[in-house]
């Protein structure tokens, strides 16, 4: 890593950090809101981009996270260790999920997953005893740490953050690792990952499970963040829209989820004066950003920067190739 | 020069500093996209209608009111959002939502800041959270059903029933409440068919129904089912009565269903055919507005604009503690209030109540059979 990366990435801890200093609950809620789904997004990403499986259950997982954590909590165990939990049935059901689905890939496994996050919502709203049904669960506390509550939206925003940042810097960790490498060697050309050595079958399993995992936490989060679920926050709907952050933002780089779940969650905001419109005008802005640019934003960006550098010139004299 | 610049220091902060004085804020938090925008648009529609009436006859206290429209998706999540918006803004008290899972999450934060919040929803569990600052427009489901019942059992002599119900909460509420109500009454029920929120295709459920050999159906499931339900009825020649709340002879199913509504019957809180002249005044200004027929979400947003007045100068200031704490309780005779259209009253629980009406639709109108008292 670069000095000027480091600069940057200090920068942008920085005004994380600042963010929501001196703003309104709304403008602290919405970034809360953001970072949750940041995480999701980036476990996705790490499923889609990186692996180059296409999930369509990342709600499902967070919605397993989401409820394990409320029951939790509401029956007095620490947010800690029900997250802890959530994170690990994610990861398992990731796993169980995973092992069978991924006999099949890429749109087939779409249907594998769009089926298990269909069961998952029936299941979530059927168990009545259980999970509340369709009338949710409602009331879940929010943590407090070291004496320090979390109820207020400010301190909320800071407990987020310090969860998001350490899942950035664990999935950052696990792209720089071995396994990091072997799923970018999967996505590029399978047959020579094989080749050289590396189990697809194993690795494509992690990486799903790894990223479910993700969406687990998330959950985790949402569940004091709103102190309300139901069957409904984590249906299909949910699942298509964090595929959405991760295509608009950019998938298969690093800060592409974050950048589409940032879209995703305030493009409704800003066009909300074009009223009965914003939703046309949202889709259309998001068909023609894929036609143009399919690696998402950050895509865009790199095209466009490369059309304002200055290009490599090839030297004239050496245009005839170099004669002795 | 620096007796100029104090002049214009003050000339701009009373400027700036006055529409801000001159008025009172309200938040209108409702469904305007996703599942609920049916319902949403009509209660935001009957909200705006009520304060723009408002502020043309003098505003509450002498203040004009300025109401800003909030959109919750139809997702709890992002209606959280919205009702944090609405506080931050300053609002002194909120209207919305229609659908009860944002309700029940707006009603968390609205708690929080002591704000009183007019909920479109009917959902039983709102008004039994021990919440001080949530008040309903219309009275829950749970008063609803046992009216209703007692129609059928008394008037219609039913003995029979099938039930076809939303799996949702709405639908359970009603659900729950009519299986009690039907054992109170002795009806039998001889067939239990749950539903989906936005099916399309109705046609199984309709030959179960017919198979069922009941001398009555209840039905209740949101209104852009309902209308797609009576098309299916009508198509495979149902012919016992179909019979509902609100949601299955609303104005909105009447339009969408069209020809197959006609012969459905239900309770109904609130109807623009009531013989009310109040009523009939306010459906005429509604459509000359906004060139459609109001259904009763439309009608319970008019009446909570008023009802936040008239409690406002009963208390003589904005206050919104004293406000919630004056609504627990309360009576607003129509007399008194007349923008309540009818008299209503508030418990302690914020659950309230009112006269009711037994309909049918006949030529697509709700045709008032029987009027309900209060419970």
């Amino acid at each position: 890593m670069t000095r000027s990366r480091i600069t940057l990435l200090a920068l942008a801890i920085a005004a994380l950090v600042v963010a929501p200093l001196g703003q309104g609950n709304y403008i602290i809620y919405t970034l809360c809101s953001w970072l949750v789904f940041s995480i999701a997004a980036m476990g996705l990403n790490l499923t889609l981009g990186y692996a180059g499986q296409v999930s369509l259950a990342q709600a499902g997982f967070m919605g397993i996270g989401a409820y394990i954590t409320a029951l939790m909590t509401l029956n007095g165990v620490h947010w800690s260790l029900a997250a802890f939990i959530s994170i690990v049935s994610s990861f398992a059901v990731g796993l169980a999920l995973g092992y069978p689905a991924l006999r099949v890939q890429h749109h087939f496994l779409a249907f594998v997953t769009l089926a298990f996050n269909t069961l998952l919502f029936l299941v979530l709203r059927n168990e009545e005893e259980i999970t509340g049904g369709s009338f949710g669960l409602v009331g879940m506390p929010r943590p407090s740490f070291f004496g320090i509550s979390t109820d207020g939206n400010l301190p909320f925003y800071y407990f987020s953050l310090v969860c998001f940042l350490l899942s950035t810097g664990v999935l950052w960790w696990i792209l720089r690792s071995p396994w990091g490498r072997a799923f970018k060697a999967l996505r590029e050309n399978p047959i020579r990952a094989e080749s050289l050595g590396l189990k697809i079958r194993r690795q494509t399993l992690l990486a799903f499970a790894i990223g479910s995992a993700f969406g687990g936490l998330a959950g985790a989060m949402q569940t004091p963040l709103v102190q309300f679920i139901e069957p409904g926050s984590f249906a299909l709907i949910h699942s298509l829209k964090i595929l959405l952050m991760v295509v608009v933002g950019g998938s298969g780089f690093f800060f592409g989820p974050m950048l589409g779940a940032a879209v995703v969650i305030l493009l409704p905001e800003l066009l909300r004066f074009t009223e009965g419109y914003y939703l046309i005008i949202y889709a259309a802005l998001v068909i023609v950003l894929m036609v143009y640019s399919p690696n998402g934003l950050i895509g865009l960006g790199q095209k466009l920067l490369e059309k304002v550098r200055p290009k490599h010139e090839a030297r004239h004299d050496l245009k005839q190739g170099v004669s002795l | 020069m620096i007796n100029k610049l104090v002049y214009a220091t003050a000339l701009v902060t009373t400027l700036a500093a006055a529409p801000a004085m001159a008025e009172l804020k309200v938040g209108s938090i409702v469904e305007l996209s996703g599942p609920g925008a049916a319902a949403g648009t009509n209660f935001r529609d009957g909200v705006k209608m009520g304060f723009e009436e408002i502020n043309d006859a003098g505003g509450v206290l002498n203040e004009q009111i300025a109401v800003t429209e909030y959109d919750s998706q139809t997702d709890p999540q992002v209606s959280r959002a919205m009702v944090q918006k609405a506080i931050d803004d300053g609002v002194y008290a909120i209207m919305g939502t229609v659908f009860s899972s944002s309700t029940v999450v707006n009603m968390l934060v609205a708690r929080q800041a002591g704000i009183p919040q007019f909920t479109g929803s009917e959902a039983p569990s709102i008004t039994s959270m021990n919440n001080p600052y949530i008040f309903r427009t219309a009275f829950g489901s749970q008063k609803g059903v046992p009216k209703m019942a007692k129609y059928m059992a008394d008037e219609m002599k039913v003995k029979k029933v099938a039930i076809v119900w939303a799996n949702t909460e709405f639908g359970k509420g009603g659900h729950t409440s009519f299986l009690k109500e039907a054992e109170n009454h002795g009806f039998e029920i001889v067939a239990d068919i749950p539903t989906e929120q936005a099916q399309s295709d109705f046609s199984a459920d309709i030959v179960k129904l017919k198979g069922a050999q009941a001398d009555a159906a209840f039905v209740y499931v949101t209104e852009e089912e309902s209308a797609r339900f009576l098309r299916e009825a009508r198509k495979q020649g149902v012919t016992i009565p179909l019979v509902g709340e609100t949601t299955l002879i609303g104005h909105k199913v009447i339009e969408l269903a069209g020809e197959a509504a006609n012969g459905a019957m239900g309770h109904v809180g609130l109807t623009p055919d009531a013989n009310i002249p109040a009523m009939t005044e306010m459906v005429e200004k509604f459509k000359a507005k906004f060139n459609y027929t109001p259904d009763h979400n439309a009608i319970k947003g008019y009446t909570a604009a008023y009802a936040l007045k008239c409690v406002t100068e009963m208390v003589g200031e904005p206050d919104s503690q004293a406000i919630a704490e004056k609504m627990h309780g309360l009576t607003l005779k129509a007399a008194d209030c007349p923008g309540v259209l009818m008299d209503v009253s508030w418990d302690e629980t914020g659950e309230m109540s009112r006269e009711s009406f037994f309909v049918q639709v006949e030529n697509g109108k709700q045709v008032v059979k029987a009027v309900l008292p209060p419970n």
